[in-house]
């Protein structure tokens, strides 16, 4: 008897997913992971992009931003063959067989945010220059400083490509201002408990901190919580990644000096029009870049326009 | 209700008809299994029902069962292991560091080595042995010093991650023996994926251990009532220690599974692996109080989210729908079950 419940449950889900099945050439999105902000706001660029071109889109996502997490969802998608698959790979080397299974059996795929090693199969990578976004980051602090003073990192442990490049770059530019001296990166797992103890400890050991860096929103919104702890906010200089709600708001009444933002809803919208071009029979450049921007405490403008926000349906 | 499976007048009341839907775990929940695969199958025949979806699905289950095995064993004896998921991470740490010195710098492509099967075999050995100490540890602690194992197993979550971190500091081993990859990660027996075969070949071994031997029966006691087993002359603390062992050395042999399957260490993964165990095994049947279980139960517990997930994937459900019907699918199932144990109990 319960179970003509669970079926008929099933049946119902079945209608409402069927209305998707149309004519139009079938592309699927396999985001990075469920209900990240960031995530959300490129699924709306795709979707929005997919309907103007005509693409029926299937989105999918795994529960957390790993492979033994999302290859399972990859595995999925290769059943249904789609024309193109448009993944946001977790791991660089875990996603290249079941990635490679479903370019084998005909679907052409696209890398979007995250990149393989391995992208002999790949149609084209749709990324942002981290590193340059670290430069960024680097450039900010220097002016937001005036050229002197110490400076922290807070950023994930060794491993993800992406924040390392961002630290790296960082990093590197700073090497250009003989001013400011560094005090090496922190670590934190998209922890702000973790992030909060680091700033507060950081400022018992370096009373004179002027400024820092997280690579993530995550470490920001952490180190905002330990700067109010120890009653730095604003003498502190915080430049953060990312255009996360919380960071949006954190630049608007100060705490946070400048953002460096990605455009999470132009990848999405670029990786459709990649898919478009693909299924035409087009070749397409190995990497497409997409935007990266700097904004300054006062440029509200600027900030709504880039906040991360999944504002669709 | 916690003495069925233990003494032998009870198991004599039952049909053979019950005892066979009980090794069936639960009878509902099979039932459930083959009702999800023929809705998927007949909603989607092409792509669900496809040859390369069944082998995906099975791939899939295969680390997360043997893993469950142990975790049926755990939890029938009255135990919880809740470090299972990063003790498979720091054995894949240790085995797979052995195997990359042993095969020197990295070569072939992408990282691979060309370390033989004699490096291959001393991985496994330390996987295994790496897993077995953390399931001492566990079963001591449990057994010696009388620590909850929620709370015991809790603290190896947090020291097996810590460790490998440490070995690794936090970049993964991504430079693993090529023959690993391909003869075990992607290779096949006769049709049938390596990785599905151990896996299966675990599941009927622990099966034939948990209902079988004496062992077995020890297991079902010491979750039933400790003080009766410790009267009944069952060294308790013995057994708890082997179980827990058990579980480790299984945690470790799913983490040259998962070195083979992911073409490297995955350390950021797994931390959902022991809700993901618990859940299979309590979906099987299993008693989460304890003296009841069984591997066939199991078995059938570890399937149903793996099919949930792809069958909607496959029908292009949202992902947050994914993952409120998913939920709610798991409770419905062992509610049924509730259910019916209820109603046999009363009869």
């Amino acid at each position: 008897m319960k179970m003509t419940v669970g079926a008929a449950a099933a049946f119902a889900l079945l209608a409402a997913s069927s209305a998707a099945e149309a004519a139009d050439p079938a592309i699927a999105l396999v985001l990075g992971v469920k209900g990240s902000p960031f995530y959300q706001a490129l699924a709306c660029g795709a979707k929005a992009k997919a309907k103007e071109l005509g693409l029926a889109l299937t989105i999918s996502a795994p529960d957390q931003f790993a492979a033994d997490s999302q290859i399972p969802v990859v595995n999925a998608v290769a059943a249904t063959t789609p024309v193109v698959a448009a993944i946001v790979p977790t791991d660089a080397k875990a996603l290249i067989a079941p990635m490679k299974q479903l370019a084998d059996r005909g679907t052409k795929i696209v890398t979007i945010d995250q990149t393989i090693e391995d992208s002999s199969f790949v149609q084209t990578q749709i990324l942002t220059d981290n590193a340059q976004g670290g430069r960024l980051a680097a450039d900010a602090i220097n002016t937001l400083l005036d050229g002197k003073g110490e400076v922290l990192v807070i950023t994930q442990p060794p491993g993800s490509a992406a924040q390392d490049a961002r630290t790296t770059g960082f990093e590197e530019e700073l090497k250009k201002y003989p001013g400011i001296v560094y005090l090496g990166a922190q670590y934190q797992s998209d922890d702000p408990q973790k992030a909060a103890e680091i700033v507060t400890s950081t400022l018992s050991a370096h009373p004179k901190l002027a400024g820092l860096f997280s690579t993530n929103d995550q470490g920001a919104i952490g180190a905002l919580t330990g700067l109010r702890q120890a009653g730095a906010l604003g003498k502190v200089k915080v430049v953060a990644y990312d255009a996360a709600s919380a960071e949006v708001s954190a630049l608007k009444n100060g705490a946070i000096q400048a953002l460096i933002a990605q455009n999470p809803k132009q990848e999405g919208e670029v990786a459709m029009e990649s898919a478009a071009k693909l299924i035409k029979g087009d070749k397409l450049d190995k990497t497409t870049l997409t935007e990266i921007v700097t904004i300054k405490a006062g440029d509200t403008a600027t900030a709504d326009k880039y906040q991360y926000k999944g504002d669709c349906d | 209700m916690s003495a069925t499976s233990l003494s032998e007048p009870e198991d004599e009341r039952l049909s053979p008809l019950e005892r066979w839907t009980q090794l069936l775990g639960g009878g509902w929940i099979f039932i459930l299994l083959i009702a999800l695969i023929a809705i998927f199958t007949t909603l989607r025949p092409e792509q669900f029902g496809s040859g390369f979806n069944l082998s995906m699905l099975a791939i899939n289950a295969a680390i997360l069962l043997v893993l469950s095995v142990g975790q049926t064993f755990v939890i029938i004896a009255g135990g919880i292991d809740l470090s299972v998921g990063t003790v498979l991470v720091f054995a894949s740490i240790t085995s797979a560091e052995i195997m990359l010195r042993m095969s020197g710098s990295a070569g072939g492509t992408y990282g691979t080595t060309q370390g033989g099967w004699g490096v291959v075999f001393v991985g496994l050995i330390v996987a295994l042995a790496s897993g077995a100490v953390w399931g001492a540890i566990n079963g001591v602690l449990v057994a010696a010093a009388r620590i909850p194992p929620l709370i015991v197993t809790l603290g190896t979550f947090g020291m097996a991650l810590g460790f490998a971190q440490i070995l690794t500091n936090g970049t993964d081993i991504r430079a693993v023996p090529e023959i690993l990859v391909d003869a075990i990660g992607s290779g096949a027996i006769a049709g049938a994926p390596v990785l599905v075969v151990i896996a299966a070949a675990v599941a009927l071994i622990g099966a034939v251990v948990l209902h079988l031997t004496r062992f077995g029966v020890h297991v079902f006691a010491v979750g039933s009532d400790k003080e009766a087993a410790r009267r009944a002359g069952i060294k308790v603390g013995r057994k708890l220690v082997a179980i827990y062992v058990l579980s480790g050395t299984l945690a470790g042999l799913a983490a040259m599974m998962s070195t083979a399957r992911f073409a490297t260490t995955t350390i950021g993964g797994h931390a959902m692996d022991n809700l993901s165990t618990i859940s299979a095994v309590v979906l099987g049947g299993t008693s989460l109080f304890g003296g009841i279980g069984s591997i066939a139960g199991t078995v059938v517990g570890v399937f149903i989210p793996i099919i949930l997930l792809n069958g909607f994937v496959i029908l292009g459900i949202p992902p947050f729908w994914q993952t409120v019907a998913t939920g709610a699918v798991l409770i419905l199932a062992v509610w049924i079950d509730q259910l019916k144990r209820r109603a046999r109990e009363r009869s």
